[in-house]
């Protein structure tokens, strides 16, 4: 019997020192955290950092959030995806609905007079609404002149661009 | 020397290219322009599960204990209307004259093997080849459909602006405008369009302020978008399914955009009885848009289905006048196909229900007392008819078939489509196993 118990215990014993679980606490910020603004004040220092590609859900869904500066309403998701399915060829109905958003009433858009009025100002708080980062010089430099040369280049215009571009569709 | 060498090897396989001429599967050594009976098709799934006894038979309400027959399709079919106990909101026909009189009808064509379920069925006529999936799974068909056969093998190949899928449905029909399969694929695969879903509030709420650019627009989002894409390194993945060119992208987004405006002041027409967009029925919606795809784009290959009556699971009396609205809308398309510059004359309508019902009715009745019925693979419900219109020297007219040997099967559509666009002899040998009705043509 007390041989029994001995056993027993040390059993116990065995099983309590014989795994130990590791908790890694994470310090630094988390990119896919401020991609779906749980630390909204984290940007990206450079598009480098961007290595994941977007589902379609998660486009749309950020997409939505980003031009509206709230979350999609769980209506317009379900009609969003109904859109989807019911157009082949996917890039025309992503298109569509971009153009859909943009033009719509209640987005907080500037006019083209208020971008022309400080362009530099325009490209870095657009970079920053989209790509969650700075624009270098470089960038600067060719969206200015791009927006200088030619008076039809509206907002409206360059938020699709931001929004159909390759670093868009990635976090 | 080296030099030397790979110009030596490329002058000798450059000459034994020439020398050796490519071998079709076919067996022929060039590929020959195709003779086409016609240069548009259009298929109509004329879906849902339809019985012969209310169709083709005519037999209208006698299955039910009722003493009346009549024919419920008289833009499609010769015959005469019910005269008593009449329960469905009668149309008067659009047509001139019945469509069969304009073409051949297979009174028996047969579902031989499979499920007889809408997706299967679906799959069944628009790859040629029999499946025996089970689930109506959102899953591209594991046979080429007749889609890509067009696209790869016509010559000059065509792009997806000429080849059409619009359904009634979603769920998995959006899935049949390309297969899996590893030497055809989305590269092949048509545009598809659920009209339902463009033309209602899911449509209008989400695409309801889209605008229209001009090209000068399109080229300054396209400007932007490259200066942006060129500061970064990544390239986002193909999204899957089927890529329209820019140009062509456009002119559909343009077309949608359009329509849907048309749609919204009461300007688009429909198939319906003087242009009431009240008594559209969903069927009738899929049927209209097709019209409007096809007046804008006259695309060369166009599919289209029906699917409400289904309805007779648990309605009898609904699935009449469904079947009957349904005809309404074929005469209709008919007749604006006529009207058009391009397509009259030159386009060969093909319809085909997907499968059909059982002999027997389930357990469920409907208002007005009558049984419904399932379509759970008896004899009844594999068997189908067909229908093939097209103009007087294309297509016999009024000519008729019972029975037949060997007798039409629902896999003999695709092949026959791939013969009149003429590219069914550039397919490799095996892919298709239907037999072209030839018998339909002059």
């Amino acid at each position: 019997m007390q041989s029994i118990k001995l056993i027993l215990l040390l059993s116990i014993c065995c099983l309590l020192t014989a795994c130990k679980k590791e908790t890694k606490i994470i310090t630094q910020p988390v990119v896919d955290n401020y991609v779906y603004n749980i630390n909204p004040e984290d940007i990206y220092q450079s598009n480098v950092e961007k290595t994941k590609e977007k589902t379609s859900e998660q486009y749309i869904s950020i997409l939505y959030t980003d031009l509206f500066q709230t979350t999609i309403p769980q209506t317009s998701l379900q009609n969003l995806a109904e859109v989807r399915q019911a157009i082949g060829d996917k890039q025309m109905v992503d298109e569509l609905i971009i153009n859909n958003f943009i033009n719509g009433q209640s987005i907080d858009i500037p006019t083209n007079a208020e971008m022309r009025t400080d362009i530099e100002n325009f490209i870095k708080t657009t970079y920053i609404r989209f790509f969650l980062r700075e624009p270098n010089a470089y960038e600067i430099f060719e969206l200015k002149k791009a927006i200088e040369e030619d008076d039809g280049l509206t907002p409206e215009l360059i938020y699709q661009s931001f929004t159909l571009s390759n670093e868009y569709k990635f976090y | 020397m080296k030099r030397r060498k790979f110009i030596k090897n490329t002058v000798l396989t450059a000459a034994s290219s020439i020398a050796t001429p490519y071998i079709l599967p076919a067996g022929r050594l060039f590929a020959p322009t195709g003779t086409r009976i016609a240069n548009h098709v259009v298929f109509v799934l004329f879906a849902g599960g339809i019985r012969n006894q209310e169709s083709v038979d005519q037999q209208y309400i006698a299955n039910q204990g009722m003493n009346t027959e009549g024919n419920l399709m008289n833009n499609m079919l010769e015959g005469a209307a019910p005269t008593s106990n009449i329960l469905y909101d009668q149309w008067a026909p659009i047509v001139d004259q019945p469509l069969s009189k304009q073409g051949t009808l297979y009174k028996e064509v047969l579902y031989k093997n499979g499920p007889t379920g809408h997706y299967n069925g679906h799959t069944v006529s628009m790859t040629g080849a029999y499946t025996e999936t089970g689930l109506n799974l959102n899953i591209n068909p594991a046979s080429p459909t007749i889609f890509e056969y067009y696209r790869k093998h016509s010559d000059p190949a065509q792009s997806a602006i000429n080849a059409w899928w619009l359904s009634e449905g979603l769920g998995p029909y959006p899935s049949l405008n390309y297969s899996r399969h590893p030497a055809y694929g989305p590269a092949y695969g048509a545009n598809y369009l659920r009209p339902l879903s463009i033309f209602n509030e899911a449509g209008f709420s989400q695409l309801g302020n889209a605008v229209n650019y001009q090209t000068d627009d399109v080229q300054r989002i396209l400007k932007v978008k490259k200066i942006l894409d060129n500061n970064f390194l990544q390239s986002a993945n193909d999204l899957p399914g089927i890529k329209n060119s820019d140009e062509n992208r456009e002119m559909i987004k343009s077309f949608i955009l359009q329509k849907m405006a048309d749609a919204a002041n009461g300007t688009m027409e429909v198939a319906s009885p003087n242009n009431d967009y009240g008594l559209l029925t969903s069927d009738l919606v899929n049927i209209s848009v097709a019209w409007h795809v096809l007046d804008n784009f006259a695309p060369e290959l166009t599919v289209i289905n029906t699917t409400n009556l289904d309805v007779c699971h648990d309605n009898f009396s609904l699935y009449l006048n469904f079947l009957h609205k349904a005809d309404y809308g074929i005469g209709w398309l008919w007749n604006k196909i006529q009207s058009h510059p391009v397509l009259a004359n030159d386009t060969i309508m093909i319809c085909i229900p997907e499968h059909g019902r059982n002999l027997e009715t389930n357990n469920l009745t409907d208002g007005n007392g009558f049984g419904a019925y399932d379509h759970t693979g008896d004899a009844n419900s594999r068997k189908v008819f067909s229908l093939i219109v097209g103009p007087p020297d294309k297509v016999k007219q009024d000519q008729q078939f019972t029975t037949m040997n060997p007798q039409p099967e629902c896999i003999d559509i695709a092949p026959t489509i791939a013969h009149i666009l003429g590219f069914h002899d550039l397919i490799p040998g095996g892919m298709l196993n239907g037999r072209v009705l030839e018998e339909a043509f002059l």
